[in-house]
């Protein structure tokens, strides 16, 4: 028993526009004779757009219109209409992020994008999904290693760092391949982003915009931002400069690394570089993959070669960023999808309370949210204790209620979401007591924090499952 | 906010540990004993998937992440080429579990708490049961009456229990997984039996009920075999319309039902569906369409 | 053909060879279920006695299935090499017995002379014999076969990896390999009983099995023993497997239960000839156990030690690289306690053997049994000392899937050493390259499966 659901990854940056479609298989795993687990067997990406030139229409202003076109012309292309699109993410970063570009993003999506969420995403995020996308993350599992994914782009390097298939360390530098731009094959610069000039400076150079670097400067430079590399990884001495091209925190430095790999655009540069090719693209990404190529990196660190290079972030947007729920759940018929409820997570320390002060305790926090809304929604989550009795499961699900007054008295359904598996008995027991009046979601096998969101799908494998988004870091951007 | 919490509650565990208590905990037992009575450790609470005793291993981050994903008795090192005391001693303590489950008959307190009535198939005694599958799948006369004088008889759905091989699975998961069930199949408006107990019971022994009281569904919770991970391992067998002979094919099984596995609730409100399925089509086992 | 004996004055008739030969076996729980065994101790010894003045003749012409109604005695009675049957056919059970035994006779005599046996005489002489005497015979015998490997030399104790796991988890079932190997276990096979008989779960685990043996250049074979029919079709699908596995039974009524029949194994045997990844020319693998017959009612009212000697001759037939007997998985209504698990241990092992078969046990049990680990450890010495090819590790002896006990992975170098036996030598040599072995002992480093990451 298969089921196959389609994924679409989309990924808007300062530069570039890409699209993927995902086929995700579920299978249930179990044996005939056990309750089912269904799980996602097999991710696969059946279809990879060209890489367009993000069309912007002014120098920081997005063209709407044209990106809809894009899209349109790749679910074309791909013979894909949006209505056969059941989940995905569309990640939008650097410049396309900003408050104004990502709200007409929006509009431009809309539509076409069915039920898939539109995320806007800091340098954390983008590097985590390119560290999934460009295989480092599995691979790390597999070898039981710490591996380091660099997403070298054309504004920053995005690490990611995954030890045994979980991520343990993040940082984002500005170190990119168009940090500088030429106009022509002799060096012509047309374009240095602030940070890099600050950059030159430390080295004692001046690099303006208009002036022409000769070859040796180019490499000079491009080696200097490899060494910067060098120092986040800890293998050059950290000089002061490096604080400076850190966008937010540094590694942690703290463990042993076994592998390297690289994904971005300019991974495509570190291995296929020709002499003479140094002004293809117009930046100094060729000469920085080149520069990489020579440095410590690849000498000292095991370099694995990544599954995907410069789509490494649309694929893990396409293919890694849905989850499917525990496979014995609880939910009304009729009710999904839905998408960006706010998490409610009980506290160790509420969850240590004896069960019939558990309705206090969540009464008490449901006030931190503002439900004004006849449809503003939350989701009650919690961890929930093993060895659970089934009238402890009564008492529970009386609480619940109690403690969920706020939301019960809308007509929106009610949400649960428990981390151990519980779902099914909780769903009855609470739909037992409500009467059937109250739609119920109570779903299983998912992690949350307070502070995420989560778009629940519609059900999956004879209605077993259904699959999950997790929003964790995505709207503080 | 979550952070002020955790402060808070490390400050009264420092407190506590000032005063000479281990942890706020009121169920946990305390023992003013004096130090040379206080018991050593308990084997069997250890969690193996996260016990390493190879002193230094290549990777222990990758040992034990791998490790998690099994319950096997990996990574227990050695001494020569035998095993350590310590591993040594939780295999004879978990064979011990398994061995009780299997040998000591479901205790009529159970049953008596629980209030239902017990009637037993045709062996006399455990080792009859164990040698001699045919006996432990056939009820006498006096039994059979007993079923008859006090259950409902035609009922949609009638449920049991029966010790099988583990009555450590049926002390511990039987009722909860029964009053999850019962639960559920109410909320679809389906009307359920009189639940009783089966001692000495094999799973065929579900045919013969069937026969004498002739409900549409017949559902048994019985003990599985224990295996040394756990001794509390139940299955749940159903079977739409059963009659004694009929092809093995029709039973329909969730097993693994136990705190390791499915918790007792949660598996009760998943059979619940799965008989409505069977009410449904009036089939179950192979015939039961998905 | 007399029947009928007197033993401390009374008198013993039995009404047909079945029942001589149920009788004369010791005592069996299955044996008694089936309502087969004798009445009294006496009465046994009688029927041994009365087996002991038997022909090999009169066992060959009164197979215990029909000719007619049954492929496995068709097969076994076709098999029969005339003129070696000529030879011996005058031979009493008891002749047979001390020819056997005989300082005389060498392993090589037993082996020709094997080609004239029928199920029935091989399951007769064990009926005769003590457990010393099954040791003493089953030691003369080295039945040699190869896959990738060669298995069953002499001074060559063998064992196979089972990383058995509760849901066919891949990391699970990889770790389990790791510290199989780490301990010097998996020459005669890593083989995995799988939860889900699907061919793409089997496939699944057989891509890892064979990624596993091309990293670390491992000679040995690998197997997942689902049923046959989905193994064939995971191996037409391509998938890396060395071997075929299958479960059968002593009887054609036996097999139908486990859904086969001689032309489906032949058919297997022919596709890992043409699509296998083994050398062979040895590719098949079957496993058996005393009262499988009875608990799917395909005994034929016969008793469960000449079963088990017929489920031989059938595998034989397929030239196997492997065959074992799960002893003490089938429970204490067919083997009651410690005592018959050990006695049905070196009855099959013997038994195999003398049928000509790359012979191994299972030596295990399971908790409803009056068994423990001591029991088991006493019989894997026993079965060692008697030259068994191979016998089953799984992890310190709990196979979390089967649930069920067998031996441990430390037992295969701490019975190698014990009985200065070694392990098959391609595998040696990769043990002691990998730093597992040291000088044909386990390493400081073994028992360290985490070595085996980062490769």
């Amino acid at each position: 028993m298969k089921e196959q659901i389609l994924s679409v990854g989309i990924d808007i940056g300062t530069t570039t526009t890409q699209l993927v479609f995902s086929q995700l298989t579920l299978e249930n795993t179990a044996s005939l004779i056990s309750v089912p687990r269904i799980e996602i067997i097999d991710k696969e990406v059946i279809f990879r757009s060209d890489i367009h030139f993000t069309p912007l229409r002014s120098k920081h202003e997005i063209d709407d219109n044209e990106i809809r076109d894009l899209i349109l012309k790749d679910y074309s292309y791909a013979g894909i209409t949006p209505d056969q699109v059941q989940t995905g993410a569309a990640i939008i970063t650097g410049e396309a992020a900003k408050k104004k570009n990502a709200e007409s993003v929006l509009v431009a999506l809309s539509g076409l994008a069915g039920e898939f969420v539109v995320a806007t995403a800091g340098p954390t995020l983008e590097g985590i999904i390119a560290g999934k996308g460009a295989g480092a993350c599995q691979e790390s599992k597999k070898r039981g290693a710490t591996i380091v994914n660099l997403d070298i782009g054309g504004g920053t390097t995005n690490i990611a760092v995954f030890r045994n298939g979980e991520l343990i360390d993040t940082a984002c530098l500005d170190i990119g391949g168009r940090l500088i731009r030429f106009n022509n094959n002799q060096g012509g610069v047309s374009y240095i982003a602030d940070k890099l000039r600050n950059l030159t400076r430390s080295m004692n150079l001046t690099v303006t915009e208009n002036q022409t670097l000769g070859q040796g400067l180019i490499e000079k430079v491009a080696n200097r931002m490899a060494s910067i590399l060098e120092e986040v990884l800890g293998l050059s001495e950290v000089s002061s400069e490096l604080d400076m091209m850190l966008t937010d925190h540094d590694l942690k430095r703290d463990y042993h690394i076994d592998y390297v790999s690289f994904s971005g655009g300019v991974a495509d540069c570190i291995e296929n570089t020709k002499n003479g090719e140094d002004f293809r693209f117009g930046d100094i990404g060729v000469a920085l993959g080149r520069a990489i190529a020579l440095s410590k990196i690849p000498q000292q660190l095991k370099v694995l070669q990544a599954v995907e290079t410069i789509r490494a972030t649309v694929v893990g947007a396409g293919s890694h960023t849905t989850g499917i729920s525990g496979s014995t759940i609880s939910v009304s018929p009729g009710v999904l999808p839905m998408k960006n409820i706010p998490v409610l997570k009980l506290s160790m320390e509420d969850e240590s309370l004896p069960l019939v002060q558990w309705g206090e305790a969540i009464l008490r926090k449901v006030q931190w949210f503002n439900l004004d809304g006849e449809k503003q929604n939350l989701a009650l989550a919690f961890c929930g204790q093993a060895n659970l009795g089934f009238n402890e499961v009564k008492i529970l699900a009386q609480e619940i209620i109690k403690g969920m007054q706020g939301v019960l008295c809308k007509t929106c359904p009610l949400v649960v979401v428990i981390e151990i598996d519980l779902a099914k008995v909780m769903g009855q027991t609470l739909r037992s007591q409500l009467g059937d009046k109250k739609d119920v979601i109570c779903i299983d096998t998912i992690k949350v924090e307070n502070g995420d969101y989560i778009d629940i799908g519609r059900e999956l494998v004879d209605g077993n499952v259904v699959p999950i988004i997790v929003k964790t870091l995505v709207l503080n951007y | 906010m979550v952070d002020m919490e955790n402060k808070i509650k490390q400050l009264i565990e420092d407190v506590l540990r000032e005063m000479g208590q281990q942890k706020n905990n009121s169920l946990e037992r305390v023992s003013p004993s004096l130090s040379s009575e206080e018991p050593l450790t308990d084997l069997t609470a250890e969690n193996l998937r996260e016990q390493l005793l190879v002193p230094s291993p290549a990777n222990r981050d990758a040992y034990l992440k791998f490790k998690g994903s099994t319950a096997s008795r990996i990574g227990i090192w050695h001494a020569g080429s035998r095993y350590l005391t310590k591993s040594l001693l939780r295999f004879r303590a978990d064979h011990a579990i398994a061995q009780d489950a299997v040998f000591n008959n479901v205790s009529e307190k159970f049953i008596k708490e629980w209030g239902i009535l017990e009637v037993k198939t045709k062996c006399t005694d455990k080792d009859q049961f164990l040698t001699r599958p045919d006996l432990g799948r056939q009820l006498d006369v006096e039994n059979a009456d007993l079923l008859k004088k006090n259950c409902l008889r035609n009922a949609r759905v009638q449920i049991y229990v029966a010790d099988g091989l583990s009555s450590t699975a049926v002390e511990k998961n039987a009722k909860d997984t029964y009053l999850a069930l019962a639960q559920g199949l109410e909320g679809h408006g389906i009307k359920v039996g009189t639940p009783f107990f089966l001692r000495y019971a094999r799973v065929p022994a579900m045919d013969a009920v069937s026969e004498i009281l002739q409900p549409e569904v017949i559902v048994v919770l019985i003990g599985e075999r224990p295996g040394l991970a756990t001794a509390e391992s139940m299955s749940c067998y159903m079977v739409y319309n059963a009659s004694v002979g009929m092809p093995e094919a029709r039973r329909t099984v969730v097993s693994n039902i136990h705190q390791g596995g499915v918790p007792g609730v949660e598996a009760g409100a998943h059979i619940a569906d799965v008989v409505k399925q069977m009410l449904d089509q009036k089939a179950s086992g192979l015939e039961l369409k998905k | 053909m007399k029947l009928k004996t007197v033993l401390s004055g009374v008198v013993y008739e039995f009404k047909d060879l079945k029942e001589v030969l149920a009788k004369a076996n010791e005592e069996k729980s299955g044996d008694r279920l089936a309502g087969l065994a004798a009445a009294t101790i006496a009465e046994m010894v009688a029927a041994k006695e009365v087996l002991a003045d038997l022909t090999l003749a009169d066992l060959r012409n009164n197979p215990t299935v029909p000719y007619e109604d049954d492929e496995v005695t068709r097969l076994d009675q076709d098999a029969v090499n005339e003129r070696i049957y000529a030879e011996i056919k005058s031979f009493t059970v008891a002749g047979f017995r001390e020819w056997l035994l005989s300082h005389q006779t060498c392993g090589d005599d037993i082996i020709r002379i094997s080609r004239g046996l029928t199920s029935e005489m091989v399951a007769s002489v064990t009926k005769l014999m003590t457990n010393l005497d099954l040791i003493y015979a089953a030691s003369k015998i080295n039945i040699l076969a190869h896959c990738n490997t060669t298995i069953g030399d002499p001074g060559v104790l063998a064992f196979r990896l089972q990383p058995n796991h509760t849901t066919d988890d891949l990391d699970g079932i990889r770790i389990s390999t790791f510290e199989g190997l780490s301990y010097g276990s998996g020459d005669a096979l890593i083989g995995l009983n799988p939860v889900n008989d699907t061919v793409e779960s089997l496939s699944n685990i057989l891509h890892m099995f064979q990624e596993i043996k091309e990293t670390y250049e491992i000679p040995t074979q690998n197997c997942v023993l689902g049923h046959v029919t989905t193994q064939m079709e995971a191996v037409k699908k391509g998938a890396p497997a060395d071997m075929i596995f299958q479960s059968i039974a002593g009887s054609e009524k036996g097999n139908t239960a486990f859904g086969l029949n001689a032309a489906m194994l032949a058919e297997a045997r022919d596709l890992m000839l043409k699509e296998g990844t083994a050398t062979g020319p040895n590719v098949m693998y079957f496993e058996t156990g005393q009262g499988a017959e009875l608990s799917s009612d395909a005994h034929h009212g016969v008793d469960q030690v000449t079963m088990e000697a017929r489920c031989y001759g059938f595998a034989k037939h397929f030239d196997p690289f492997l065959v074992n007997t799960v002893v003490g998985f089938i429970g204490p209504e067919y083997l009651y306690d410690s005592k018959q698990v050990i006695r049905a241990g070196l009855e099959d092992l013997f038994m195999g053997k003398l049928t000509g078969i790359s012979m191994g046990v299972d030596a295990c049990y399971t908790n409803h049994m009056k068994a423990d680990q001591n029991d088991i450890e006493n019989l894997a010495v026993l079965l060692g000392t008697a030259g068994c090819n191979y016998l089953i590790t799984v992890p310190q002896g709990d196979d979390i899937m089967l649930n069920y006990q067998s031996l441990g992975y430390h037992e295969a170098a701490a019975l190698r050493s014990l009985l200065k036996q070694r392990p098959i030598p391609a595998f040696e040599c990769w043990l002691e390259k990998m730093g597992i072995y040291d000088n044909g002992q386990l390493s400081q480093i073994a028992g360290d499966a985490s070595r085996f990451f980062k490769g």
